[in-house]
């Protein structure tokens, strides 16, 4: 359609400028963040840091780095992505791809089942005090087994499984294969696609919660990268004394000057715990497009 | 005990009935079984699914007794006390628990006034970019934020609020140089600007998406009609677009007003510190529950607040359905 008029002209300018202002506002007080991260803990207290470090160290990572703790959170939170993720794909494509098949006896009930639950729960305490007798409490299960299935997921893929043609499934028996067979090798191929919207979609939550620990894990070897990073906003005991420890090393180096700073060893583990999901955010957005698309369209 | 009896006779007079009127249909009974038996793959695949709902959703349920129990941990759900109303009761004697609920509907709503609209309006503006590759490029953008979790984003905005962050080095370049560097996020103050302007740079982008998508939904040829009628571009996002995305922004407030009660945990709990002390539900629910082993109160606590938020998706719903015709069921 053809639009004229100077108003609409006047209008389109201003809307692109508008939106490219609010764009570069969405990504500045990360690149900030960066800035920091890598620039010299002192001089960023002179202030007037805004995209580029003005004295580039490593120094941050580094003192960050060499506290086991933070390796060990990064490896507790790379095992719980994975195992996480890897467990509730399992359960989810396998219950999506059975409630597919409209002749399951007893499908209602159990697509009712499993509907409930989206609008009941019973709450922090009682699900603590349950998690407290299974022995889930300071156990690295407790990270990857509750969320393992959610409901929403089921229902995005089975509402892709129904786009793939019935006629495959059905050729596929005549030549003998068996309910699994046909799952196994024609199904879970065909949906690739599905596939990892949803395993980017669980790994991002897993990656990025922290509450779980925060709830039901007290012994420190299972805390998460995320977990760490909100100990250093919250608690500054923890970031204090990764000050102290590098200011004791620097001594010997650069006659008592202390480089690092809590500010500048924050914002190196903000980017830390940033840093895979900004990797992946290519296809992360696609994939998450897709997904609220396919999750919106009502059956 | 007389329970338990009244209970065995009824199993067996249904067990009977069973037999009795299956009689006449033996026949699609044993198909069933035949056709169940047929399908024990399938309810073999279904089954993790079925544990894990019933473990970790089902099994917390009758956790909730506690609220009216004196919970006694060797004695168990079961085995402890009835108190009744007592905990309830409890609950609207906590000392903080007025002004964590009234600051629990206060961000709620300021939420829902600036965050709701925001990405509506977004999403219109989004809307009309001809320019593909600066659309993509502005989306590409104004989507990153909502992939980082909520105390990455805070520990993003304590580098960007700092003292000698960027905000304070923008108001030394407007007020001149001798203005006082403030601490934003040390500062009661500023608190609720914060936690809405921290929602709005998370969620403003991402939220466009689900109205993008309903706005590309709608009829092409509604738009041709309105333009030989003579409607300008703003005449048609006033009578066409918006009436049409309607059913969606229903939906989305439904959703939104039914969270009315409850209020973004990750983000207040994160902005809490020695000189931000604001507490809401969630947050009490937790420094009680979990921190002070208060459980039966606690749970209480949950319990009214998770009934509230029942009851106002519900009228929420219903009010729609009256006003729009539109509802998630």
């Amino acid at each position: 359609m053809k639009i004229t008029g100077t108003g609409f002209r006047i209008f389109t300018i201003c809307n692109i400028v508008f939106l490219g202002l609010l764009s570069l506002l969405s990504l500045y007080p990360y690149l900030n963040t960066v800035a920091v991260a890598f620039n010299d803990g002192q001089d960023s207290m002179l202030g007037g840091i805004t995209f580029f470090p003005r004295k580039p160290t490593f120094g941050n990572f580094a003192t960050l780095l060499s506290d086991d703790t933070i390796i060990r959170a990064l490896l507790i939170s790379i095992a719980k992505v994975v195992v996480g993720t890897s467990i509730a794909m399992t359960v989810q494509f396998a219950a999506g791809f059975a409630l597919t098949k409209k002749r399951l006896i007893g499908r209602n009930v159990l697509l009712l089942y499993f509907i409930v639950p989206m609008f009941f729960n019973g709450g922090l305490i009682p699900v603590y005090l349950l998690y407290s007798k299974l022995g889930l409490l300071n156990n690295f299960l407790v990270y990857v087994l509750p969320g393992a299935f959610a409901f929403f997921n089921v229902i995005i893929i089975r509402t892709y499984l129904y786009t793939i043609p019935v006629s495959l499934e059905e050729s596929a028996k005549i030549d003998g294969a068996s309910e699994l067979t046909v799952m196994w090798r024609i199904i879970l191929p065909l949906s690739r696609p599905i596939i990892a919207t949803i395993a980017l979609w669980t790994a991002v939550t897993h990656w990025n919660d922290w509450t779980t620990t925060l709830n039901f894990i007290t012994k420190p070897s299972l805390h998460t990268l995320q977990f760490k990073l909100m100990l250093m906003i919250k608690e500054n005991d923890m970031i204090a004394s990764l000050v102290q420890e590098a200011a004791q090393r620097g001594e010997a180096n650069r006659a008592g000057m202390i480089r690092v700073t809590p500010e500048a060893i924050r914002a190196a583990q903000v980017i830390v715990t940033t840093v895979p999901i900004i990797l992946v955010y290519p296809f992360l957005q696609k994939h998450f497009i897709n997904g609220v698309l396919i999750g919106s369209v009502k059956e | 005990m007389p329970s338990n009896n009244m209970k065995g006779v009824h199993n067996v007079s249904m067990a009977s009935d069973g037999k009795g009127s299956s009689l006449s249909s033996v026949k699609s009974g044993s198909w069933r079984w035949q056709q169940m038996k047929k399908d024990k793959y399938l309810y073999i695949l279904l089954a993790p699914a079925i544990l894990f709902v019933f473990v970790f959703v089902y099994m917390p349920l009758p956790g909730i007794m506690v609220a009216f129990k004196d919970y006694d941990v060797f004695k168990g759900f079961w085995g402890s006390d009835w108190v009744g109303l007592e905990h309830i009761r409890e609950v609207f004697e906590l000392p903080m628990i007025g002004d964590a609920v009234v600051q629990t509907l206060l961000i709620s709503t300021l939420t829902l006034l600036v965050c709701f609209p925001a990405p509506i309006l977004l999403a219109l503006l989004l809307n009309e970019l001809r320019l593909k590759l600066f659309k993509r490029v502005a989306q590409t953008l104004l989507y990153l934020p909502h992939f980082l979790s909520w105390i990455s984003v805070i520990g993003i905005a304590y580098a960007f609020y700092s003292i000698y962050g960027p905000l304070n080095d923008i108001r030394l370049w407007l007020f001149g140089a001798d203005t006082e560097r403030v601490m934003f996020l040390a500062n009661q103050n500023f608190f609720i600007p914060n936690v809405l302007l921290l929602s709005l740079w998370k969620e403003t982008g991402w939220s466009t998406v689900i109205f993008l998508a309903s706005i590309a939904a709608v009829d092409p040829q509604l738009y041709e009609a309105a333009y030989i009628d003579g409607a300008g571009r703003f005449k048609q996002t006033i009578h066409i677009t918006l009436p049409s995305i309607l059913p969606t922004v229903m939906i989305m407030l439904i959703f939104q007003l039914g969270n009315l009660f409850q209020s973004n945990f990750e983000l207040i709990y994160g902005l809490q510190n020695p000189f931000v002390n604001t507490e809401v539900i969630s947050t009490v629910i937790y420094k009680q529950g979990i921190q002070q082993g208060a459980y039966a109160l606690s749970t209480a606590l949950g319990f009214i607040q998770g009934l509230i938020a029942f009851i106002l998706t519900v009228a929420a719903n219903f009010l729609s359905k009256k006003l729009t015709s539109s509802g998630i069921w």
